[in-house]
């Protein structure tokens, strides 16, 4: 279905002028019902080729009636446009429609039922700026016509002598005129306000009579050189004083140039600010030329470069620096690219090399060393190239006078903007002397460390020995004493003996009483006398009769000297005696007094009965003893071969507070009568005057053991 | 039978006291007692013992430079002497055979049995 273009309503087309009438066909042809003109328009004409698909919206303005369906007449019959119309008679409507919609174009007459005159025309123009107009007149107001033109009005037309083509073509003038205009005013904005957004300082001289004249100066003036464009026009020469006086000729010659009708290239120089600080600008030149070529004007644009130069110039001293270091550095310093190729050599490394840079570059590790050093060279580097990783070593090369030589290599990869590796830095230092004096250092150290170990074992034997020294003297002391007071008790025992023997004898048929008294005062004697012989024992210097013996028949031979003691008390002995031991030097009599000391120690500790418990072996020590209280070092060191005499029972123990009393001289637990406390001191000392050692300690479980450790004799 | 002449030499007035009581006391002997050793020699010469009983420490002289003044006198030289001290222990005489410093050893303190014991068996017959 089509739809009428004039009215938009679905059907047929509907007369622009009758708007009622629709076409007919006569001889063949669609004409218009009212007027007889073919129908050559809207729905009733075939598509056109223009490509004009979009009407041409027009806002009639228009208080006459016939005018108006005029103008319908001549813009229908239009065979290159196609027109929509929307007619109105009064301003106010026209621009209540304007406000609702679009026009392309507004036809309007100034003579108007609510506005005249130019007025009209006024009102209209500040309303819809962007719609061009074409004002109607009549022919007796043609100079209001013509006036609004002047105001901005695209076209006028007097009414009468309109004809279709001729308003046709006004229409789309004005439109195309218009969209121009309006094009030239968009890029104007464009452009100044791409000129005022500049920070850039811009200035134009205009040239008169080949001279430069007048100076116009940019907003940028005063951003870039401190001063405003008034303060350059009130001082002609300010400008030039601006100019460092260093870069003032090169400034002149710049300008020279220009006006030779010469394009400069841009100057980079220096200005002083108003603020006395000297600026780097770059200074770019145009000429512009009149349509004679000759120099109209030239347009000059200074930039502030000083943050550029400064880097600039801080890159060149940084490069300074750089090179400098790497030139000076005590180390070999060289780059490879990713094919092996050297791209760097330091000065160092060039004259190891013994060539110039040039000859260095692009050439590989083959070409200097022998094939198994490149080879090894390259195969760090692409280790590195391979995971990224600082590769760092210590070479060992040898001099041609054959002495070793060490060499500090650190291997980095090189990576671009983007981080990927493109090559290789390589550094190497000799460090030959370091390693021969960290190797003298090292080996010193060792020295050192094993004379120190030989120091602290001579302090501990030393510490050892004076522990040894301090106990002796000690035993010694108490020794002499002991020796002094026997004697002296001994004396007043053989008074008492001599006077017990006598009563004894002048008593003896006296009464059972006094027979008691004087046995008990024959006891009490003994006893006294066991204690100080006991003393001397312990006190005395002893000379031992040192034999060969074995230890086993030994402890038989003990063991049956106490055999009636521990069937008295009920104990059973077990034996576990090693065979074959070897022979121990020693003085048979005193071991058999120590085995009956530390076997009756053993009875007294089982009042209830129990276990004895005698060992003999031989065993090889894993733990040093260093024992106290001998001038004569009873030294075991480990590895030692030990002959071992043990005596266990499971006994009452030792309380541990008294563990460390046990040989002290006249220290015992036992009552009175039974122990002198001078049978564990006194085998002590035996053992230790033989060269062994002698420990006792608790047995897990109850009961003590003691072990004595004596020398083999030697084979 | 004649009495045996014992010449006890003992700084320890009791001890003498009570021996000499002892030994006395049997009829078998006949007791001089000297308590100082510097006056042993004269009291030799004077008493003549067929034994002397000779304590080793003492004041001012021991026992062993007594037997050295008895050595060396012509007349005394051959007079039995045994030691008789608390500075001596039995088992160190018993090693020795009864003997020290060339003469037997009695240790004190001593039952009166052993000292007849000893006289018996080394005085001059």
């Amino acid at each position: 279905m089509r739809s009428c273009h004039f009215t938009g309503r679905p059907g047929p087309a509907t007369c622009p002028v009758c708007l009622v009438n629709c076409p007919t066909v006569s001889n063949g042809t669609l004409r218009w019902r009212c007027v007889g003109r073919p129908a050559t328009l809207c729905c009733h004409r075939p598509p056109s080729n223009t490509g004009m698909e979009q009407p041409i919206k027009v806002l009639l303005i228009e208080d006459s009636a016939t005018d108006a369906r005029l103008l319908r007449i001549f813009l229908g019959e239009s065979s290159t446009h196609c027109f929509d119309i929307v007619h109105v008679a009064r301003l106010a409507e026209g621009m209540e429609r304007i406000g609702k919609e679009h026009f392309d174009v507004i036809l309007s007459d100034l003579l108007l039922p609510d506005s005249q005159g130019i007025e009209t025309f006024e009102r209209l123009h500040a309303h819809v700026e962007h719609v061009p107009i074409i004002v109607l007149s009549g022919s007796d107001d043609e100079n209001l016509a013509v006036r609004a033109v002047r105001e901005g009005a695209q076209d006028y037309l007097v009414k009468g002598r309109i004809d279709g083509h001729g308003l046709v073509r006004s229409i789309t003038y004005a439109i195309e005129r218009h969209r121009a205009e309006q094009r030239l005013q968009e890029s104007e904005r464009h452009y100044k306000f791409l000129l005022e957004s500049i920070t850039d300082y811009s200035y134009s001289v205009k040239i008169e009579d080949g001279k430069p004249g007048l100076i116009s100066h940019g907003p940028g003036c005063v951003s870039i050189t401190g001063y405003s464009a008034q303060e350059f026009e009130a001082d002609p020469k300010l400008w030039f004083r601006m100019v460092h006086e260093a870069d003032r000729e090169a400034v002149q010659e710049q300008a020279r140039r220009i006006q030779a009708g010469e394009t400069p290239p841009p100057l980079e120089h220096r200005i002083v600010h108003k603020d006395g600080e000297a600026r780097w600008v770059r200074h770019t030149v145009v000429a512009c030329r009149n349509r004679d070529g000759n120099l109209s004007s030239f347009d000059g644009l200074i930039a502030d470069i000083t943050q550029r130069k400064k880097a600039e110039q801080d890159l060149v001293k940084s490069e300074a620096f750089y090179h400098s270091l790497v030139e000076n550095l005590p180390q070999n310093i060289l780059r490879k690219d990713l094919n092996e190729r050297f791209t760097f050599a330091n000065q160092r490394f060039c004259a190891m090399l013994g060539m110039p840079l040039e000859q260095i570059i692009g050439k590989t590790d083959f070409d200097f060393f022998p094939p198994e050093l490149a080879e090894k060279y390259q195969r760090d580097d692409r280790y590195v190239i391979r995971t990224g990783q600082i590769f760092e070593t210590i070479e060992e090369n040898h001099a041609p006078t054959g002495e070793k030589l060490y060499v500090n290599v650190i291997k980095t990869p090189i990576y671009d903007a983007k981080g990927q590796i493109i090559g290789i830095q390589g550094i190497f230092w000799d460090i030959t002397e370091r390693k021969r004096f960290e190797e003298r250092l090292q080996r010193a150290n060792q020295e050192l460390a094993a004379s120190e170990a030989a120091l602290r074992k001579s302090h501990e034997e030393l510490k050892s020995a004076q522990l040894q020294l301090i106990q002796a003297e000690k035993m010694e002391s108490i020794g002499t004493l002991a020796a002094g007071v026997a004697h002296e008790v001994k004396n007043p025992l053989a008074i008492l003996m001599m006077g017990v023997n006598y009563l004894t004898k002048k008593l003896g048929g006296a009464e059972d009483g006094i027979q008691q008294v004087l046995k008990e005062m024959r006891e009490a004697i003994d006893r006294a006398d066991a204690i100080t012989r006991g003393l001397l024992d312990f006190s005395a210097s002893r000379q031992l009769a040192i034999k060969s013996e074995s230890l086993n028949t030994l402890i038989d031979e003990t063991l049956r000297l106490v055999r009636h003691e521990l069937r008295t008390k009920q104990i059973v002995v077990q034996k576990n005696l090693g065979e074959r031991l070897p022979g121990v030097g020693v003085d048979k009599r005193q071991i058999q007094q120590v085995l009956v000391n530390l076997i009756v120690n053993s009875i007294h500790a089982m009042p209830e009965g129990g276990t004895l418990m005698v060992r003999s072996y031989t065993k090889q020590l894993t733990e040093t003893s260093h024992t106290e209280g001998s001038r004569r070092a009873s030294h075991f060191w480990v590895g030692d071969m030990a002959v071992v005499i043990e005596v266990e029972d499971t006994g009452t123990g030792i309380p541990e507070e008294n563990l460390a009393k046990i040989f002290d001289p006249f220290f015992t637990t036992k009552p009175t009568g039974v122990g002198t406390g001078l049978g564990l001191p006194v085998s002590k000392k035996i053992i230790e005057l033989h060269g062994g050692s002698l420990d006792v300690r608790n047995v897990k479980g109850g009961g003590v053991r003691a072990t004595i450790l004596l020398r083999p004799q030697k084979a | 039978m004649a009495k045996k002449r014992v010449l006890l030499v003992d700084d320890e007035k009791s001890f003498t006291n009570l021996l000499k009581l002892n030994l006395e006391e049997t009829g078998d002997y006949e007791v001089r007692v000297e308590n100082w050793a510097e006056d042993a020699f004269q009291a030799a010469r004077d008493f003549k013992p067929d034994i002397v009983l000779l304590d080793i420490i003492m004041p001012r002289m021991p026992g062993g430079n007594v037997a050295a003044q008895f050595k060396d006198d012509p007349d005394l030289k051959d007079t039995p002497i045994v030691f008789l001290t608390a500075a001596v222990r039995k088992h160190q005489i018993d090693e020795n055979d009864g003997i020290i410093c060339d003469h037997p050893c009695i240790a004190k303190p001593v039952p009166v049995e052993t000292v007849i014991e000893f006289i018996e068996k080394h005085v001059r017959k």
